[in-house]
C-alpha cells in the first residue's frame, strides 16, 4: 500500500483486490515470452547498427540492411487487435434518452439461449444493464459437435457519428483477413454486418472468430461473436465451424429483444472507451487528404481509410508495389515528450523529432516500419509510418517502404498539420 | 552481447517474466495477448540497454519503467491493425474463484484513461511512492496525485464504495 493513503477503506479494498486480480494471471510459457523478446531486442541491434550505417552512406543502404535483417530467424507470430476493455462507446444522445425497466444479467442469457439452437451451456456470464458496466453475456455453448464460446454485448452509438458509420461494416481486406463479410440494409433501416474470419491475423492458430454486428437507424449496436473454440484465445479449436451459420447469426442478432437492452442500459456523458475528450471538432478536411497533398508527386494512391479525426492510413504505390503509410496527428501531448522524445533531436524552433526503424508490428515476414515522431511545442505530435508491404498482416512485397525516412520526416514536420489540417 | 551478459540477460529475463507479465495484463485490462506482446517489446529494449539495465540500482525497477513507458506509448498510437469493435476482456481463469471480481474489476480498469491505468498500477500494484510514479510518467508528483484521485473516484463510481460485494459470486 503506497505511503499516506490508509485513510480510505476504498483504496485498501481496491489495492487488495488489484494485487489478487494481478496474481491471478499466469503466462503460459514464460520462456517464450524472454525468447521472444530477445529475439526483437538482437533485431533492434541490427536495425540500430543499419541505421548508422545508412545516415553515413546513404539511404541506399538502409535498404540493403533491411533486407539482411528480415531474413526471418525466428517466426514471431503477434496478435491481432489491440483493443481492449468492454463495450467502446457510447453517448448520452444516443438510442433511446429515457431508461426502460433494465435487464438482468440472467434476462440477456435467457433471452439469448430462447434463440439459440438446442444445446447445453457452460461458463455462463452476464451482466444487465442495472449497472455501469455495459452489458453483455458470454457463454460456452455446445449443440452436440463440439464447445464453442460465443459473446453478445451492446452498445449505443450515436447516430451519423464517425463511430456509427465504422459500425457493421466489413474491415478493410488490407488490414484484416478474412473469408467472408457481407453488410445489408434491413429494411427498418438498420444495417448489419456478416463476417467469417479468424482470431489471429496471422492464423497462428485456426480459431476462427464469426460475428454478425446489427447497428439500428437510432444507434443501438449489438455484436454476437461465435468461435469454433471453447475460448476467444488460448483454447485448442473443437470443431471445424463455429456452431451458428451466417443466417442464424443474422437470426439472433435481429431479434426484437436486443434494442431494448440497449434502450435500457443507463445513460452515461462519460463513457468513453479511454475517458479521454474526445478530439478536437471535426476538420473539414481530413487527415488523409492533407497526408495525400504531402506525398511526393509520383506516388499514385491506391488505397486509403481508417479516417478519423487523429488517425488515416493510404496505400501508396511508386511503380514498385504497394506500400503502407500511417500516420497519427495528436494535439496536448506535451506530456509525453519525456516519455516518447527521450533522446530526440531537439530543432532550433523546439520542435522535437525521432526516428525509428523497426520490424512490422503484425509479426509479418520481412515487413519493416519506418517511423518518424516528431512533438511541436504547442504538444501537437504528428508521427507518420511507411511500411514495405500494403498491408500490416501481408509479408514485405519490396525492399523497403515507399518513402525514404527524409520524405517522411519532411510530411511529419510540414507546417500544415499546424494549421489544423 | 558477450557470452557473460547474455546469460545474465537470460537469468534476469526469465526472473522478471511471470511478473512483468502480471503487471501488464493489469496496465492493458485483461488483454492477455496485448500484454505479451508488451512484456515481449519490454525484453526487446532491455536486451539492447542491457549493459545500463544490468549496472541500475534496480533492474526489477527499470523493467517496469520499461513496461509502463511501452504501453503508454503503444496505447497512445492507432495503428491501422486496430478495428474498434465492442469485445470482452481476456479474463485469467474467468470460472474459479473470484471471476466477478476479476471481470468487473478488469472492465473498471479499462475505462481509465491509459494514464490513469498507469498510476494505479504502478501505486497499487507495484507499490510505488507518488514520487518514483511521477519518475516513471516523467510528470510532477502533483500530477501524479491529480490523477490518483480522478482515478480512484472513477474506480468507486464503477465498484461501488464496498468491494467485498464482488468479491464472491
Amino acid at each position: 500500500m503506497p505511503e499516506n493513503q490508509h485513510e480510505d477503506p476504498f483504496e485498501d479494498r481496491f489495492a487488495a483486490a488489484l494485487r489478487d486480480t494481478g496474481h491471478s494471471f499466469r503466462t503460459d510459457d514464460p520462456a517464450a515470452l524472454v525468447g521472444r523478446g530477445e529475439v526483437r531486442g538482437r533485431r533492434k541491434q541490427l536495425l540500430r547498427r543499419t541505421a548508422v550505417l545508412g545516415g553515413m552512406t546513404g539511404v541506399a543502404l538502409v535498404g540493403v540492411g533491411a533486407t539482411l535483417l528480415l531474413t526471418p530467424d525466428v517466426h514471431d507470430p503477434r496478435r491481432t487487435s489491440a483493443a481492449a476493455g468492454p463495450a467502446a462507446t457510447t453517448s448520452p444522445s444516443a438510442a433511446s434518452p429515457s431508461p426502460a425497466e433494465p435487464f438482468t444479467g440472467d434476462d440477456i442469457l435467457r433471452s439469448l439461449k430462447e434463440l439459440l439452437p438446442q444445446g447445453t451451456y457452460k461458463e455462463e456470464q452476464a451482466q444487465g444493464t442495472d449497472s455501469l458496466m455495459p452489458p453483455y453475456a458470454h457463454v460456452v455453448f455446445d449443440d452436440g459437435r463440439g464447445a464453442a464460446a460465443l459473446g453478445l454485448s451492446f452498445g449505443r452509438v450515436e447516430p451519423g457519428s464517425e463511430q456509427a458509420r465504422q459500425r457493421a461494416t466489413c474491415p478493410d481486406k488490407a488490414l484484416v483477413k478474412y473469408d467472408d463479410c457481407t453488410t445489408a440494409k434491413l429494411p427498418d433501416g438498420s444495417r448489419l454486418a456478416l463476417f467469417q474470419g479468424y482470431e489471429y491475423a496471422d492464423q497462428r492458430a485456426d480459431t476462427k472468430r464469426w460475428y454478425a454486428e446489427l447497428l439500428t437507424p437510432e444507434g443501438h449496436h449489438v455484436l454476437l461473436t461465435e468461435w469454433n473454440a471453447p475460448a476467444e484465445k488460448g483454447a485448442p479449436v473443437s470443431r471445424p465451424q463455429p456452431p451458428l451459420s451466417v443466417e442464424q447469426l443474422k437470426e439472433v442478432v435481429t431479434a426484437d429483444v436486443w434494442p431494448r437492452v440497449v434502450d435500457s442500459m443507463p445513460s452515461r456523458g462519460d463513457r468513453s472507451a479511454t475517458g479521454e475528450a474526445p478530439s478536437p471538432g471535426t476538420r473539414d478536411k481530413t487527415i488523409g487528404d492533407t497526408l495525400a497533398g504531402l506525398l511526393p508527386r509520383e506516388l499514385n494512391i491506391v488505397g486509403e481509410g481508417g479516417q478519423e479525426s487523429e488517425y488515416a492510413y493510404l496505400v501508396v504505390d511508386d511503380g514498385k508495389g504497394g506500400s503502407l503509410v500511417q500516420i497519427n496527428v495528436q494535439p496536448g501531448m506535451s506530456d509525453m515528450a519525456g516519455v516518447l522524445f527521450e533522446d530526440a533531436e531537439e530543432l532550433a524552433d523546439g520542435r522535437l523529432v525521432t526516428t525509428r526503424q523497426s520490424p512490422g508490428e503484425e509479426g509479418a515476414e520481412g515487413v519493416v516500419m519506418w517511423t518518424v515522431d516528431t512533438l511541436r511545442p504547442d504538444g501537437l505530435r504528428v508521427v507518420i509510418s511507411a511500411f514495405n508491404t500494403p498491408a500490416q498482416h501481408q509479408d514485405a512485397t519490396r525492399d523497403t517502404p515507399a518513402l525514404t525516412m527524409e520524405q517522411l520526416r519532411e510530411i511529419a514536420l510540414s507546417t500544415v498539420w499546424d494549421a489544423g489540417a | 552481447m558477450g557470452q557473460q551478459r547474455s546469460a545474465d540477460y537470460a537469468e534476469f529475463a526469465s526472473a522478471r517474466a511471470g511478473h512483468l507479465y502480471r503487471s501488464a495484463c493489469l496496465l492493458t485490462a485483461g488483454d492477455t495477448h496485448l500484454a505479451e506482446d508488451l512484456v515481449q517489446e519490454t525484453f526487446g529494449r532491455l536486451y539492447v540497454r542491457w549493459g545500463r539495465v544490468s549496472r541500475a540500482e534496480n533492474p526489477a525497477a527499470y523493467a517496469q519503467t520499461v513496461l509502463t513507458r511501452t504501453f503508454l506509448a503503444h496505447r497512445r498510437l492507432r495503428s491501422s491493425r486496430e478495428r474498434a469493435t465492442d469485445t470482452f476482456p481476456d479474463l485469467p481463469g474467468a470460472a474459479d474463484g473470484d471471476a466477478p471480481l476479476r471481470l468487473t474489476l478488469m472492465a473498471a480498469l479499462a475505462r481509465l484513461p491509459a494514464k490513469d491505468r498507469a498510476v494505479v498500477v504502478l501505486r497499487y500494484w507495484e507499490d510505488r511512492s507518488v514520487e518514483q510514479t511521477a519518475d516513471v510518467l516523467n510528470v510532477s508528483s502533483a500530477a501524479v496525485r491529480t490523477r490518483c484521485v480522478r482515478a480512484l473516484g472513477r474506480l468507486r463510481e464503477l465498484l461501488g464504495e464496498d468491494l467485498h460485494e464482488f468479491s464472491r459470486p
